[in-house]
C-alpha cells in the first residue's frame, strides 16, 4: 500500500451525490440563468418594497417612483381585531401542512447563536405599480436577494444584497420602459429603515424560539388580537407567511406552526405549484382577496420552498384567473458570524 | 434544452462535447444547465472531501455561477470542461484554507473527522480514524497550498498532470514537481509508523 492508496481511501466514504442532492446549487445556477435569459438584468426604479406580512409593513429606503401594489393582491384583514377572544383550534384539515409537520423533525437543524446572523437567499417576483409623469404602469419585478438578519432584533439591523432580474409583464399591461432602465444592483444595503411590527408579529430567531411548541398554543398565537370569522382566518394565514418568509423556526416551533396552520379554516391543497426558481412542489393555500395565497413544500421531503399568489377572481385581482402575481423561492438558509458592512 | 442532443446518464454524450454545450449556452443560457448536470456531482464530491458538506455547497454553487458568468471567455478548443471547473472550484476552496487545515489537524489529533463523520456510521473503520489516516491528515495539512491543490486534483479530482496544469494555470513541469514533493512528504510521514508497509517507488500517479 503506497501513499496514494492511503490518500485514495482517505474520506472515501464521502459519496458522489446524485443531482437530487444538488438542488440548492442547481437552483442558484438556474436563478442566474433566468436572469441572463431575457437579456435585461436590471429594473429602473429603486423599488419601495412594501413587504406586507399580515399587518407587518417594513419600509425600505429608496426613491418614491414605484410602490408594490400590495393593496390589490394582499388584503390584510381590517376590523376583526378585538380584545380577548378564545380561539379553539379545529381538527387539522390540511394534509400538506400535516405531512410537513411530520417530516419537519428530520431536517438538519441550524443552531444560530446570539450575535450571529441568519442568511436567507431567495428569488422573488412582486407586482410593482408606478405612477409618474410618464403615466401609470404595472409590471412584475423580479430579483435574487440575499438577506442577513440578526438572530435577535428587528430588521433595521438587517442587510440585503439584491440583484434585479428581467421584469415580467403584469397580465394585460405592457412593461414600462422605466422598468428596464439600469438601476442599482448589488449592495450590500441596509434592509429596512423602520420596522413597526407589533411584538407578536416579530419573526427574529430569538423571538420565534420562545413561541409555543404546542399546536393549540401556536394557533392562539396566530390569532393574537384577532376576532373570529373569515377575515380573522385570512389574517392568521398571512401571519403564517410572516413566520415562513425570511424567518427560521427551531424544529419544535416549526412543527407546531405547521400543525396550527393546518387547522386554519378554509385551507386547501394545490397538488402542483412551481416556485420562482422553477422547483415544482405541493402547496397549502387559502383564498385571500381574489388570489390564492400558497405556501409551497417539496413534494418528497416537505421542506419549505416558497410562496405564491395566484389569481382566483379576475374582477377582484384585475388579472386573469391563474396568473401568478407574487412568487418567492427560498433557496438557502444559513448562519453567518457577521453581515456585510454597509456604507451609509 | 429541447433542441440540444440528450446526454447519457453517465455524463458522456452522443455528439455534443462540453465545448459545444458551452458555445451554445452563449446564445441560449439555459443550455448551461447541461454543464451542471454533467459535472456537478463529481465536483461536489471533490470539494466535500476537502471541506465538508456545508462549505462544499457554497463552493459548488459559486463554482457553477462563476463558470456561467465566464462562459464567453471559455477556450472552446478545450473540449472537456473538467479542468476549467475544477480550477474554479479549487480556487474557491482556497478561501476556506483555514477551515481545511483546521479539520485536517483535528483528524491528526485523533479528534474525529468533521468532514466525513456525517457520511458514515462506522467511524472506527474510517481511514481517518486509523493511525496512518491521522498521519496522512497531518501531512496534508502541512503541505503548501499549491502542492495540496495539485496532489488532490490528481488523487481526488482524477485529473491528469496536463489537466491539473490547465486547472491551476501553471506549467505541467510545475505540477509534476509539486505532486512529487507532496508525495514524498506523505511517504515520509506514513513511513514513520510502518516503514515496511510502503513501497518506495517513484513512478508518477495519474
Amino acid at each position: 500500500m503506497d501513499e496514494m492508496t492511503v490518500l485514495d481511501r482517505f474520506r472515501a466514504e464521502v459519496p458522489r451525490p446524485g443531482l437530487d442532492e444538488l438542488r440548492s446549487e442547481e437552483a442558484r445556477l438556474m436563478a442566474a440563468i433566468a436572469g441572463a435569459d431575457a437579456g435585461v438584468d436590471s429594473a429602473s426604479v429603486r423599488r419601495v418594497r412594501l413587504v406586507r406580512r399580515g399587518r407587518l409593513t417594513i419600509g425600505v429606503a429608496g426613491g418614491l417612483a414605484a410602490a408594490a401594489v400590495a393593496g390589490v393582491v394582499v388584503v390584510t384583514a381590517r376590523g376583526p381585531e378585538q380584545g380577548t377572544v378564545t380561539h379553539v383550534m379545529p381538527v387539522a384539515a390540511s394534509r400538506v401542512l400535516t405531512r410537513a409537520a411530520d417530516a419537519s423533525t428530520g431536517f438538519p437543524e441550524l443552531r444560530p447563536e446570539p450575535g450571529q446572523f441568519l442568511v436567507y437567499e431567495s428569488q422573488t417576483m412582486d407586482p410593482v405599480e408606478s405612477n409618474s409623469a410618464q403615466g401609470h404602469a404595472r409590471y412584475l419585478a423580479r430579483s435574487v436577494r440575499k438577506v442577513w438578519l440578526p438572530v435577535e432584533g428587528d430588521s433595521t439591523r438587517g442587510v440585503i444584497e439584491e440583484r434585479t432580474l428581467a421584469p415580467r409583464p403584469y397580465p394585460g399591461w405592457p412593461i414600462p420602459p422605466s422598468a428596464r432602465r439600469a438601476g442599482p444592483n448589488g449592495g450590500p444595503e441596509k434592509l429596512a429603515d423602520f420596522d413597526d411590527r407589533a411584538e407578536f408579529l416579530r419573526n427574529d430567531f430569538a423571538y420565534v424560539s420562545r413561541l409555543p411548541t404546542e399546536p393549540q398554543k401556536m394557533y392562539e398565537h396566530l390569532y393574537t388580537r384577532l376576532g373570529t370569522g373569515p377575515q380573522a382566518d385570512v389574517e392568521a394565514w398571512m401571519r403564517v407567511g410572516g413566520l415562513l418568509t425570511e424567518a427560521y423556526l427551531p424544529s419544535a416551533q416549526r412543527v407546531a406552526l405547521y400543525r396550527a396552520a393546518a387547522a386554519i379554516p378554509g385551507v386547501t391543497t394545490v397538488d402542483r405549484a412551481v416556485d420562482a426558481a422553477g422547483r415544482a412542489g405541493i402547496a397549502a393555500a387559502k383564498t385571500v382577496g381574489g388570489v390564492r395565497r400558497e405556501y409551497l413544500f417539496d413534494q418528497r421531503t416537505y421542506q419549505y420552498l416558497g410562496q405564491r399568489e395566484v389569481v382566483t377572481d379576475a374582477a377582484v385581482a384585475r388579472a386573469p384567473v391563474g396568473s401568478v402575481l407574487t412568487s418567492t423561492a427560498q433557496l438557502r438558509v444559513s448562519v453567518a458570524n457577521r453581515a456585510p458592512r454597509v456604507d451609509s | 434544452m429541447s433542441d440540444s442532443s440528450p446526454s447519457d446518464a453517465d455524463g458522456t454524450d452522443d455528439g455534443a462535447d462540453d465545448a459545444a454545450v458551452i458555445e451554445r449556452s452563449r446564445r441560449h443560457p439555459e443550455a448551461f444547465a447541461e454543464v451542471f448536470r454533467r459535472h456537478a456531482p463529481d465536483v461536489k464530491r471533490y470539494v466535500t472531501r476537502r471541506l465538508g458538506r456545508d462549505a462544499a455547497e457554497d463552493v459548488v454553487a459559486e463554482t457553477f455561477l462563476a463558470a456561467f458568468r465566464q462562459r464567453d471567455r471559455y477556450d472552446l478548443a478545450r473540449r472537456d470542461a473538467r479542468p476549467w471547473l475544477y480550477g474554479i472550484a479549487t480556487n474557491l476552496v482556497g478561501r476556506y484554507v483555514r477551515d481545511e487545515v483546521r479539520q485536517l489537524r483535528a483528524v491528526q489529533r485523533g479528534g474525529g473527522d468533521p468532514v466525513s463523520e456525517s457520511f458514515a456510521d462506522r467511524s472506527d473503520e474510517r481511514v481517518s480514524a486509523q493511525a496512518h489516516g491521522r498521519r496522512l491528515a497531518g501531512a496534508l495539512a502541512s503541505l503548501p497550498e499549491g502542492h495540496r491543490d495539485a496532489l488532490l486534483l490528481v488523487a481526488w479530482g482524477g485529473l491528469t498532470y496536463p489537466e491539473v496544469a490547465a486547472a491551476l494555470g501553471v506549467r505541467v513541469g510545475t505540477v509534476r514537481s509539486r505532486v512529487s514533493r507532496a508525495r514524498r512528504r506523505l511517504r515520509r510521514e506514513l513511513g514513520e509508523i510502518s516503514p515496511t508497509l510502503f513501497v518506495r517507488e517513484e513512478t508518477v500517479h495519474g
